[in-house]
């Protein structure tokens, strides 16, 4: 049905025929008979109607190419035309009915790629609403392109809204009290907890990646960001904060009574009981004082995560405040028969910037954890030096040192160095973790230097009051800016 | 000093506390009256005068910050001392104690009992501090 029509000229005689119908029938009639002119303009009439008939017929496929025409064009692609007069018009049609053909092949073939491309489109769509996390496209000028449904719920807005545009008139992303603008988070790949703030000031905590997309002018795509709601991480934090701290403030109270009354039992009944049962109770009392500690730095602990540890600088007497410190501890020291020793600054001390309470602590565990680290019949020395803006504290040992592979994770949380030559693996590793948060707060620094074999130095500093005024200013804009409001989450 | 003639009222909540602190001031000779909560303890101080109040903070019902200002502001010029017992980590609870007048604060964690009647003989009689408690050494 397809093969090319041979063209056929039978239109050209029927075009001839009723020529000679119409003009050449009455003139040879009229040459061989003698008509009445009457009988003449019958026999003309006659004809003309006979070639007028013919001319209809031989027209009448024209009529039902027009109409064919017409029912194809308003969109009926399976109408086709059947005309068989034998001539012209017949391949007129048949070729009209081939191009139709055609046509119909390559239209339902472009219907059924556009259904293809409109089922990929939605189970991407469906693929990138049904992820959790928020994902923001950014076309080259850092507009918006696409906003998923997380991202809708992140941002308070709807996609529609913010299409086209710019991504930093919708959102705006802070890490602490700077924000963070696309032209440094839509650099390279970003990764960072930043606080969302979204429409009508909703903010939600969030880790933001992104990535930059190398696009084309086609695609427009430059930027891809992916928000991750931390809330529900913060909130289970939180949850764990408030048990750690109900639990501990819980266990307190009945250790608060038992140290109590140990203590005072033991006072009264020292000279009262054999002194193998008043060993027996000394014990006892020890290991309930070890419990107040774990618990008391379990709460430091607690305040720390809660970013609640309060330190109160203020100018101190500092000398008084080590030599407090070592001379409690001097009879643990004893106990192992290490000498410790407190090395006065050479010059005068000038006043520094502490927390006494805060500070005494952090000088009791480092001394406390020297004895505990070195052998019987070992030293500990605390030595202090003035340098022109701080108080450089050094708490040195010559016991078993730290390994090089524990160093950088001496001042971590429940870190504690395993060593098996060692019994004194006792304690909670939250010392060092609270004395390092302490000095932090203080504006001081603290680290360790250390040799497996030869003994352990702590070194922290203290700024000393002549340094300390650009910090109190520092302080006190702080505060002001955590009051405002603008940080909190 | 006549400690018999200076009288004390302990509001604690805690039975053993109470009952231990009670023991040792009475035992140092000091006329000890206690309350387990915040209104009984307003109401006794109210029936009577005392020298010295050992107040715990955290109480039920009123607690002992409440409980201060409301004697401080019925008896604004009343000249009883007031120490404050709190736990670890209450320090802004003390400095709005101080604010209502309380002239020092025991955490009680941190003293045995024999430093708590040490300190109230100070606060009463003056003289030397006992010395701040030891900090608790920390591993």
């Amino acid at each position: 049905m397809e093969q090319a029509v041979k063209p056929k000229k039978t239109l050209h005689l029927k075009i001839v025929l009723v020529t000679a119908l119409a003009v050449f029938f009455p003139y040879v009639l009229g040459l061989f008979t003698h008509l009445t002119p009457i009988l003449s303009i019958l026999v003309a009439a006659g004809s003309t109607i006979l070639s007028l008939i013919v001319l209809f017929w031989i027209l009448k496929p024209l009529k039902l190419l027009i109409k064919g025409t017409g029912i194809f064009s308003d969109g009926n692609l399976n109408h086709r035309i059947d005309i068989r007069s034998g001539d012209e018009f017949e391949d007129v049609g048949n070729s009209f009915n081939l191009m139709a053909d055609k046509l119909s092949k390559t239209i339902q073939n472009l219907e059924n790629d556009r259904a293809i491309a409109i089922s990929e489109k939605n189970r991407f769509d469906e693929i990138l609403s049904s992820i959790i996390d928020g994902i923001i496209a950014l076309d080259f000028n850092k507009n918006v392109i696409f906003l998923n449904k997380a991202s809708e719920e992140l941002t308070n807005y709807r996609e529609a809204e913010v299409q086209g545009k710019p991504i930093d008139q919708i959102i705006h992303l802070f890490s602490d009290a700077d924000e963070i603008l696309p032209k440094t988070y839509c650099q390279g790949s970003f990764n960072q907890t930043a606080k969302l703030i979204g429409k009508g000031g909703k903010q939600t905590k969030v880790n933001l990646m992104t990535t930059q997309v190398s696009g084309t002018v086609q695609t427009n795509l430059s930027c891809i960001l992916i928000l991750h709601d931390l809330s529900r991480e913060e909130e289970l934090e939180q949850m764990k904060l408030d048990f750690v701290s109900m639990a501990s403030h819980e266990l307190k109270t009945p250790l608060t009574s038992i140290v109590g009354y140990l203590s005072v039992f033991l006072n009264e009944s020292k000279d009262k009981i054999p002194k193998e049962n008043l060993d027996l109770l000394n014990k006892a009392f020890v290991a309930a004082q070890q419990l107040q500690t774990l618990i008391a730095n379990l709460l430091s602990v607690n305040k720390i995560e809660r970013e609640q540890l309060a330190v109160s600088p203020e100018p101190i007497d500092y000398i008084s405040i080590v030599s407090k410190a070592v001379e409690d501890l001097r009879s643990q020291a004893n106990q192992k028969n290490i000498v410790l020793n407190l090395i006065p600054p050479t010059e005068t001390l000038p006043k520094v910037l502490a927390d006494s309470v805060r500070i005494g602590e952090v000088v009791t565990n480092l001394v406390s954890n020297a004895i505990n680290y070195t052998n019987p019949n070992g030293k500990v020395e605390v030595s202090l030096k003035v340098s022109p803006n701080e108080v450089m504290t050094t708490v040195s040992d010559n016991g078993v040192g730290i390994p090089k592979e524990a160093i950088p994770h001496l001042f971590n949380k429940f870190f504690r160095v395993s060593n098996r030559l060692q019994q004194a693996s006792k304690g909670t590793g939250l010392g060092l973790y609270i004395a390092k948060s302490i000095i932090e707060k203080l504006h001081g620094r603290i680290w360790v230097e250390s040799e497996v074999g030869k003994g352990s130095k702590f070194i922290f500093t203290l700024p000393t009051v002549t340094q300390s005024a650009g910090i109190l200013n520092r302080d006190k804009f702080d505060s002001e800016t955590i009051q405002s409001g603008t940080l909190n989450y | 000093m006549d400690q018999a003639a200076k009288k004390i009222l302990l509001v604690e909540d805690e039975d053993f506390i109470r009952e231990l602190y009670t023991r040792q001031l009475t035992k140092a000779g000091f006329s000890v009256k206690s309350a387990v909560d915040g209104q009984s303890g307003l109401n006794t101080l109210k029936s009577e005068q005392f020298d010295l109040l050992l107040l715990d903070i955290m109480l039920p019902g009123m607690n002992g910050l409440q409980l201060l200002r409301e004697f401080k502001t019925q008896n604004p010029n009343s000249p009883m001392i007031t120490i404050l017992l709190t736990n670890l980590g209450q320090e802004a609870v003390i400095k709005e104690g101080f604010e209502l007048g309380a002239q020092a604060y025991l955490i009680k964690a941190s003293y045995t009992p024999d430093q708590v009647v040490n300190e109230v003989k100070n606060a009463l009689f003056g003289g030397q501090p006992t010395p701040p408690p030891n900090p608790i050494p920390a591993e």
